[in-house]
């Protein structure tokens, strides 16, 4: 095991003809191991009796999902959710950011606003969802408010820190070589937020898609988080799984497509 | 430009300290200048209903920080806070106990093997991707109503950064300190009680300040969905009764209890971490 772990480690040149299992070992391996998993998750009803009320098996829950594809259903009801998410997240970039921004570039502006967004941050924003409910209504105004008041705050957080992280060395440096207020901007203060920005709006995602959820949880009537309680309270555990791995699916694919954006975009903070 | 003198001045001060006191002249000005916004804050909303006028149907949805600290206090007072918080930190504390007792051994294993990391890489990608939040009519209709399904709630969500951070702590152990004592003929057992503990433990408490985060909101998020007691039911009740004043109360006593309990950590976490440079990752 210890070996295994040594030698996998990057030690100088690499191997010029790994074969292909060795230079795919990782994936094949998490691929192995979700395939195990859904084969025991399957096999186990051979072996226990478990309420069909309350588990399904992987093959029912492919079947639900074609059928939730072939009526649109799911389709419509990803729509539906897809528009407060977007909105919301789309207006917390744009009031996130120059906030942010502000804050860290004024100094006092950061004192006083500093204390202020810490504690709405560390408090449970989600508490506030049925006094938004009753203000807002049950519909897109509604879910787009909660997913703006989750997902505003880690672009605040982050464009704030990328603005203080600014090496005040390199403004220095482009003024000197005779550079103008554009190149600073362009130059220094973009590439070095712009990475802040692009992990906040990561973390702002997955709040996002929290809001969005708790929204129709709470009181909706289409969208993919209502499909899901509504097949919980029917009991339709298989399409009720179908639309959890959707959501699950949809989750990963925007967090690793984000992850990707990182690496390529900005490679000289790849190693953080 | 206006704007960029201000970075240039601003960005001065912080990074040197070069006006002698100057440090602590900022430290006192931060907290002067962050206390006197805050209460500003308060007072401004205090003023809104006397300023705008108001249909009487906006203002039964309005409440004033007033308003919301009698009622507070009333709760505190009266003892009626006491029983539904008790629940509510009972299933924090469950959860919380249950993610540590799993996430911390089972980090330290993914991080010192390759192989199970890579198998279990999947579902730790996807399910931290993933709101938990998304089980809870499932987990609902597993455990009930009780307390066991805020506990899953919780457990799953404070996991995954114990898990992940702890696995990280360990993966970024020096590989040359391990092979020293290694040398010294130090079996795997020595090894995680010498160098790779002591340089996960950083790690595992910035995981746990994430953890006590995610662990509250669980609480709150599954109490509004599926509960009969705690602080979380209280409130959706009084939303439900446009008693906004008790909603907002709750909302403090919320953010309160996690205010103080990350602060703690991140006082142990400074403590931790004064010695090493480096700092752990954030999220």
């Amino acid at each position: 095991m210890t070996a295994a772990q040594l030698t996998a480690e990057p030690v100088g040149e690499p191997l010029p003809r790994a074969s292909f299992t060795a230079r795919h070992r990782n994936a094949l391996l998490g691929g192995l191991a979700v395939a195990l998993f859904f084969a025991a998750w399957q096999a186990i009803f051979l072996i226990l009796p478990l309420n069909p009320l309350f588990f399904t098996t992987p093959t029912q829950i492919a079947a639900g999902f074609v059928d939730l594809v072939e009526s649109g259903d799911l389709l419509h009801d990803l729509a539906v959710s897809a528009v407060p998410f977007c909105l919301g997240l789309l207006a917390a970039a744009v009031i996130g950011v120059p906030l942010g921004v502000v804050m860290g570039w004024r100094v006092r502006i950061g004192y006083a606003l500093d204390p202020v967004m810490t504690v709405f941050y560390a408090s449970p924003l989600v508490a506030l969802t049925p006094l938004l409910v009753i203000f807002f209504g049950v519909g897109l105004s509604g879910k787009a408010i909660i997913v703006f008041s989750l997902a505003v705050f880690p672009f605040i957080f982050n464009a704030c820190a990328g603005v203080r992280a600014v090496d005040r060395l390199l403004i220095n440096v482009v003024r000197s070589l005779g550079g103008r207020e554009r190149d600073i901007y362009l130059k220094i203060l973009v590439p070095s937020v712009l990475p802040y920005i692009v992990a906040g709006s990561r973390i702002a995602i997955g709040r996002a898609l929290i809001g969005v959820l708790v929204g129709e949880f709470f009181a909706a009537s289409e969208g993919i988080g209502y499909a899901i309680s509504r097949f919980a309270d029917i009991f339709a555990i298989d399409r009720m799984f179908a639309c959890i791995l959707t959501v699950m699916v949809i989750a990963v694919v925007l967090t690793e497509a984000i992850r990707w954006a990182e690496r390529t975009a900005f490679p000289w903070r790849a190693a953080h | 430009m206006a704007g960029t003198e201000a970075l240039d001045l601003d960005s001065s001060t912080i990074t040197t300290g070069r006006f002698g006191t100057s440090a602590l002249r900022q430290r006192i000005e931060s907290i002067a200048i962050g206390t006197t916004a805050i209460v500003l804050l308060l007072v401004v909303w205090e003023l809104v209903p006397h300023v705008l006028p108001m249909k009487s149907g906006t203002r039964l949805f309005f409440t004033v920080p007033s308003r919301i600290f009698d009622t507070l206090w009333e709760m505190l007072a009266t003892g009626s806070i006491w029983s539904p918080l008790g629940v509510s930190a009972a299933a924090f504390a469950v959860g919380l106990a249950l993610a540590i007792v799993v996430g911390l051994p089972l980090g330290i294993l993914l991080g010192r093997s390759a192989t199970l990391n890579a198998m279990f890489d999947p579902f730790i990608t996807a399910f931290n991707a993933t709101p938990r939040l998304v089980f809870l009519p499932l987990l609902m209709l597993w455990l009930g109503i009780g307390l066991w399904s805020k506990v899953a709630i919780v457990f799953l969500g404070a996991l995954f950064p114990l898990l992940i951070n702890t696995h990280e702590g360990v993966r970024n152990a020096d590989k040359r300190l391990i092979n020293v004592v290694r040398s010294f003929g130090a079996r795997e057992w020595d090894v995680a009680r010498l160098v790779v503990i002591p340089n996960a433990l950083p790690f595992i408490v910035v995981g746990l300040r994430l953890a006590i985060g995610r662990a509250i909101l669980g609480v709150v998020v599954a109490e509004f969905f599926g509960a009969q007691n705690g602080l979380g039911v209280v409130m959706v009740r009084a939303a439900s009764s446009f008693q906004v004043d008790v909603v907002f109360a709750g909302l403090i006593v919320f953010a309160v209890l996690s205010l103080i309990m990350t602060g703690l950590v991140q006082l142990l976490e400074e403590r931790m971490s004064r010695w090493r440079p480096q700092r752990a990752e954030n999220e």
